[in-house]
């Protein structure tokens, strides 16, 4: 009986169910949607039935987060007991007693820099730590220029170039300098710093290669960095193993999508003061189909005859080079950066290199000022001529004379790097902490007898980076810098008491 | 410097191959700006557009002289799969250059919602292929050639929706991930 019951109950409860459905509004609809289609063909309504049922389910499950947990949950007491513990640390480093001293007996200037230069102690110095190769800081007239340029534009632009920022003098000193280099065109920077770390990363991009020499400036590392690009360095100067470099790279990269491959190398290094063999660096990059990124910034204004860089100093053409960036603010004593290069390489960093479109506009006075050195240069090679003059005088006084320094700048090098010879340091033991040592007592012994000099400071090296990874090592260097603005007889003068100096620092030394 | 073939070398000669977690510099260049390439699904009306699209796809079928209503819903089905799959799956990486090419390695699908799984523009994105196929079959009476096409181009942009294939990549389609 109790079967007989369930099984009414059953039938009671199908015959509600199927009333409800019908109630239901678009069930007629659903009815004849699955009566179509299952056509007799159970496989088929499978499918599409699974295909609905994962739908569904998929509709449901809970959201999720694929991302690894970088981090540690903690309980609130936890968090409290960290934040106790917590002492922050200074946000600059205590001063080592080497710097100490050093910023102790750091001569101040006192009124405008020049060949001549007056201290705050009173005394006046031979002054050859000044990028014033020309001396045009005292040139009356680019002062005058400078100071009609003021009167018309104001100090500055306050705004970046693609933004009000551009005057009808920036694009004529870019103009000027394109003609003067030879270039087709060119781009003008506010900072010459800032010129190739940002010329760099709006080419070369994630994926892409560079190929850069292992002694490269600063300026050059942190572009490189910021592109994200593939690097591979070569051993300084050392055009067979860039060969081997580049040949390696077009051999990994053979069967894959074709990336953007370049170069990266200085005229003048900045660390060592030597000079790059352009024309066989050309010949490799068009064997290999690299570009050429040439960082001019201390051999602009200084190589080749008329100053033209080390394009005009190695006879290439220009327009050999892809990009060739140079400073404005050294050598030519005014201010900024540039870039030259094609039509499109210009055009393309107008829109996409960071220190153009999101820094302030050059200074007019100082686009004016350049202008005019680059036709002082261009008409005056006399200028030239005594810095050469200049460079010699102090070469004879130094690289050969002293038995415990030698030169590694190239000859037409105004900046002299001086280090110290391989047997001193061998001989007397010498850490790399110990040749700055040696090297600041130099720099102050000359400060005594009259002549300012520096010494070579570059930036540490990136965070995490040792001198494993980049392969090369900075050794500390005296720096001398070559002026016009001196007599032979006064470079002689000076040169002689920097190589006492020398003498008598590395002899007191046991 | 930045060598950035460390961790991404591939085992030799396997058919899949799943795309490695990001380095911290390729997160920190992802959370730089925020991911235009995916943030849109998101965006107001962005769901609408893909009835809208569908829509007007059957009316542009539909009045081409000559086409049947069965090859009509079998062309708007194969024509939305395949559009949805080249942009979804198929492209990789942001054609802008806001995050220093930290998304070259993924494509849209894997950029949406930050990789999230079932979220919701993810749910309505999977249910609308399925829904226009499920139609599509109805409309075409379930001839057996239509419904192989329509069924075998709904699974082309199923299966890559799922958490299952979330940054695999399958040799022949993508090639050695060491080449990009």
């Amino acid at each position: 009986m109790d079967l007989h019951d369930a099984q009414s109950w059953l039938v009671e409860f199908q015959s509600q169910l199927s009333l409800q459905f019908q109630k239901m509004p678009g069930s007629a609809i659903f009815l004849r949607y699955v009566k179509s289609s299952y056509q007799n063909d159970p496989i088929r309504s499978a499918v599409e039935l699974f295909l609905f049922l994962f739908a569904i389910r998929y509709l449901l499950a809970p959201s999720y987060s694929t991302q690894k947990k970088s981090y540690v949950t903690l309980s609130d007491e936890e968090v409290d007991e960290l934040v106790d513990d917590w002492t922050p640390e200074p946000l600059v480093a205590p001063q080592t007693s080497f710097e100490e001293a050093e910023n102790e007996r750091i001569p101040v200037i006192v009124g405008p820099t020049g060949p001549k230069t007056k201290l705050s102690s009173g005394r006046t110095v031979t002054n050859l730590a000044s990028f014033n190769f020309y001396n045009l800081i005292g040139n009356e007239t680019l002062k005058e220029k400078a100071i009609q340029t003021l009167r018309t534009y104001g100090v500055g632009p306050c705004g970046p170039p693609g933004f009000y920022g551009t005057q009808d003098v920036h694009m004529k000193t870019e103009s000027d300098i394109a003609a003067y280099l030879g270039a087709s065109a060119c781009i003008v920077y506010a900072q010459a710093f800032s010129t190739i770390s940002s010329v760099i990363p709006a080419f070369s991009k994630r994926g892409d290669i560079i190929v850069a020499d292992r002694a490269v400036n600063y300026a050059i590392r942190k572009g490189i960095q910021i592109s994200r690009s593939t690097v591979r360095w070569y051993d300084h100067n050392n055009l067979e193993d860039m060969q081997r470099v580049l040949e390696r790279v077009v051999k990994e990269q053979a069967k894959k999508p074709l990336t953007r491959r370049f170069i990266v190398t200085e005229g003048l290094f900045e660390n060592v003061g030597d000079m790059a063999d352009i024309p066989k660096i050309i010949e490799l990059k068009l064997r290999y189909k690299f570009r050429l990124i040439l960082d001019e910034t201390w051999s602009f204004g200084v190589l080749g005859r008329t100053g033209r860089g080390i394009t005009e100093h190695q006879n290439v053409d220009a327009a050999e080079v892809d990009m060739i960036i140079g400073s404005l603010a050294g050598p030519l004593c005014a201010g900024g950066g540039f870039c030259a290069g094609s039509q499109e390489i210009v055009e393309h960093q107008r829109i996409s290199a960071a220190a153009y479109t999101f820094s302030a506009a050059l200074p007019a006075m100082l686009a004016t000022t350049a202008s005019e050195v680059l036709h002082m240069l261009e008409t005056n090679s006399d200028m030239l001529t005594q810095v050469k003059e200049n460079i010699k005088t102090m070469w004879t006084q130094l690289d050969p004379r002293s038995d415990w320094v030698h030169c590694t700048s190239s000859v037409e090098n105004p900046i002299m790097i001086l280090v110290l010879k391989a047997e001193v340091i061998s001989g007397k033991k010498l850490t790399v902490s110990d040749q700055e040592q040696l090297l600041q007592d130099v720099v102050d012994e000359s400060l005594v007898n009259g002549v300012l000099i520096t010494r070579l400071k570059s930036m540490p090296r990136a965070i995490n980076v040792t001198a494993k990874d980049i392969g090369w090592e900075l050794q500390p260097a005296l720096k001398v810098c070559i002026t016009s603005g001196l007599s032979k007889r006064e470079i002689e003068k000076a040169g002689i008491t920097i190589r006492h100096a020398i003498t008598k620092v590395v002899n007191k030394r046991k | 410097m930045n060598d950035g073939k460390k961790g991404r070398r591939r085992r030799s000669s396997s058919l899949l191959y799943q795309e490695p977690p990001e380095s911290m510099e390729h997160m920190s260049d992802q959370s730089a700006l925020p991911n235009l390439n995916a943030d849109w699904v998101n965006a107001k009306g962005a769901w609408t557009i893909h009835i809208v699209l569908i829509i007007a796809l059957k009316i542009l079928f539909d009045i081409i002289p000559g086409v049947s209503q069965e090859t009509s819903w079998t062309l708007t089905n194969i024509t939305y799969m395949f559009g949805s799959y080249l942009m979804f799956h198929w492209v990789q990486g942001v054609p802008f250059e806001f995050n220093a090419g930290a998304y070259d390695n993924l494509n849209m699908w894997e950029q949406i919602d930050n990789g999230d799984q079932y979220t919701p523009a993810k749910k309505f994105l999977l249910i609308v292929p399925i829904l226009l196929f499920l139609l599509s079959t109805h409309y075409t009476h379930y001839d057996f050639i239509y419904f192989m096409i329509n069924f075998l181009a709904v699974l082309g942009v199923v299966i890559p929706k799922l958490p299952w294939s979330h940054r695999l990549r399958v040799g022949f389609l993508s090639g050695n991930p060491d080449d990009r």
